[in-house]
């Protein structure tokens, strides 16, 4: 067995545990508080002070929370209605919380689970130091139970370094698993129901794509306003350069005109780059104007339907803008169609797209070809592509992307 | 010839500024944002607008949206566009009135400084000088029932030089044809479009604009 890995860790859980103890003891506090409360809440009195007993609990619990979060290394998620306003309002905010309620119940079995599993992780070196040290001083109380059993002799002194070292493998063994069992239950207890759990990770979702929108366009800004422009400088003075060489030998010119084609060869890749980032025309003319656009040149005839789509991340957009230029390429490709249409709508959070034609049908997702392509965009935000083409057609690629909204 | 020019960046706003004066334009004002373009435009009376596209405070299409407020208070102002991307619809949206005078260019255009210089005094006489870029875009991306597809791929090619504000006598030195050709090319193209006969720069300001609207 490796004992000495185990340490830091045994140390860490300990520690853990005696925090524990500290937060059950008060847990236990605020439970006969609140319950001591509760039975005198017909008088009038108990209610006017369960917001500071609801406070205090919470604030109790959002420590337990945070130190759980760190000790499993999982993200800690809360949710309260807040206690504000006059004492009736603040009364009823707590009482119809229902975080309230679970707060309460973790109190009772923190109070008792965490103070017990505490006081074992303080107990067991204690009784191993106790133990082993029994050979030293069990002459100054003989026959005294001092291991469980009476020791009045040398042999049942020693068989003390036996239980002592017993002790010791519990101590190092046993606070790992229990610390975290009971970080587990906390947990489980102090966390937020379903549909707040949901809503948080939304919220975080939808600032993701916020801050993930930012980036692209301020990228796209800065290779188009910047990076570019520094080109086009250098362009310039190539030109400018060129024809001061007029009268230069042929090699000197050739060697300007070399340089020349160069930069405007990085110009036209730098061009290409920023349009699969981000399509300019999308922040000029928004999602709609946007695929306005891709209808309008399109080589198979196209009408657009968007239903009040409101402004979305710029991710989003931009995935949903790629892959109607894809599918309109795509069909004009393959389909063989008269006429395509092209819907937009959301549903709840998720943006569905719908690319439809009356082409031949019977069309196929090709590894690497353009609906694999699409696929794969939109399941970054974990989206999906679904193809409908039976033989004869019509075909329809719906494309549904969550918007974090 | 006398320009206004509008552009933010203020290495290329010199830069422009340069180029031009040693090519012998003269540079009236050249100012970073669409208000003042506005106002220097009537103030000193210029031959033509050299605008980008992006300006301050958005820079979005401000310039672009100057452009067109210009030629809507001067009526036929030439302008030059120049941006760091192209999109077909802004072409079209600045040939709209048909009144000529127009070109949309990359920006990076203006390295070939002969050419450059040139495409700024064919549109100052007029003209239409629309980005190689736009018209390949529209070469890729168009409509099936367009009455474009009444013309012959040759035809095609000589209407896309055209929107690049070639001469007759430039088309017939690219495609290695003669005068005569080109200007049979050309009659064909204005029937095909049922444009009727007219003073012929008209014309080609109107077959330019089929061309781009699709």
């Amino acid at each position: 067995m490796h004992l000495r890995p185990r340490l830091p860790a045994s140390v860490r859980a300990v520690r853990h545990l005696v925090a524990d103890l500290g937060m059950g003891l008060l847990a236990l506090v605020m439970f006969s508080a609140v319950t001591f409360a509760a039975a005198l809440a017909p008088a009038g009195v108990g209610l006017a002070v369960m917001p500071a007993l609801a406070s205090w609990t919470r604030r109790l619990a959002s420590r337990q929370r945070r130190r759980v979060a760190a000790f499993l290394g999982t993200p800690a998620a809360e949710r309260y209605q807040p206690i504000e306003g006059a004492l009736p309002l603040r009364v009823r905010a707590v009482l119809s919380d229902p975080a309230t309620y679970r707060d309460f119940v973790w109190l009772l079995v923190h109070g008792v689970a965490g103070t017990a599993a505490g006081y074992l992780a303080l107990a067991l070196p204690l009784f191993a130091v106790n133990a082993l040290t029994v050979p030293l001083w069990w002459r100054a109380v003989p026959g005294t139970s001092l291991l469980g059993y009476p020791v009045d002799s040398w042999p049942s002194a020693l068989s003390g370094i036996a239980v002592g070292l017993g002790y010791a493998l519990l101590a190092l063994v046993v606070p790992v698993p229990l610390a975290r069992l009971s970080a587990r239950l906390s947990g489980l207890l102090l966390r937020p129901p379903r549909q707040a759990r949901l809503a948080v990770v939304n919220a975080a979702r939808a600032a993701a794509l916020e801050a993930h929108e930012q980036e692209l366009k301020r990228i796209e800004r800065d290779l188009h306003d910047e990076t570019q422009n520094r080109l086009v400088g250098v362009l310039m003075n190539l030109g400018m350069l060129e024809r001061s060489l007029a009268e230069a030998p042929e090699h000197t010119r050739r060697l300007a005109e070399r340089a020349h084609e160069a930069a405007s060869d990085a110009l036209t890749h730098l061009r290409r780059v920023v349009r699969t980032i981000h399509p300019p025309v999308l922040t000029e003319r928004g999602l709609d104007g946007a695929i306005a656009a891709l209808a309008a040149s399109s080589p198979v005839p196209c009408a657009v339907a968007v239903d009040d789509v409101p402004r979305l991340p710029a991710a989003v957009e931009t995935a949903a803008y790629f892959a109607v230029a894809e599918a309109l390429t795509n069909l004009a490709k393959h389909s063989g169609a008269g006429s395509a249409h092209v819907r937009l709508r959301t549903e709840g959070a998720v943006l569905v797209v719908e690319v439809e034609d009356d082409g031949r049908g019977g069309a196929q997702v090709r590894p690497g070809g353009g609906l694999a392509g699409i696929d794969r965009r939109v399941a970054a935000f974990s989206g999906r592509t679904m193809l409908t083409s039976p033989p004869g057609g019509p075909t329809v690629v719906r494309v549904e992307v969550p918007c974090g909204l | 010839m006398r320009v206004v020019i509008a552009e933010d960046d203020a290495l290329l706003r010199e830069g422009l500024s340069m180029l031009l004066a040693s090519e012998g334009v003269e540079v009236a004002a050249a100012v970073d944002n669409a208000a003042d373009l506005l106002d220097a435009m009537d103030g000193h009376a210029p031959d033509a607008l050299l605008v980008d596209v992006r300006l301050p405070p958005g820079f979005r299409d401000e310039g672009l949206r100057a452009a067109v407020e210009a030629r809507t208070r001067v009526p036929g102002l030439p302008v030059l566009v120049l941006s760091s991307y192209v999109e077909d619809s802004s072409a079209a949206e600045l040939l709209q009135d048909g009144a000529g005078g127009v070109g949309y260019l990359l920006k990076q255009r203006v390295g070939k400084v002969g050419e450059f210089v040139e495409a700024l005094r064919r549109v100052a006489a007029g003209g239409t000088v629309i980005d190689p870029e736009v018209i390949a875009q529209l070469l890729v991306r168009r409509r099936a029932n367009d009455p474009l597809h009444r013309l012959t791929p040759r035809e095609r090619e000589v209407l896309g030089l055209m929107a690049e504000g070639r001469s007759n006598a430039g088309i017939a030195e690219r495609l290695v044809i003669s005068d005569g050709a080109v200007n049979k090319y050309i009659r064909n193209i204005f029937s095909k479009l049922d444009l009727p006969p007219s003073e012929s720069g008209h014309r080609r300001v109107l077959a330019v604009l089929a061309y781009l609207k699709g």
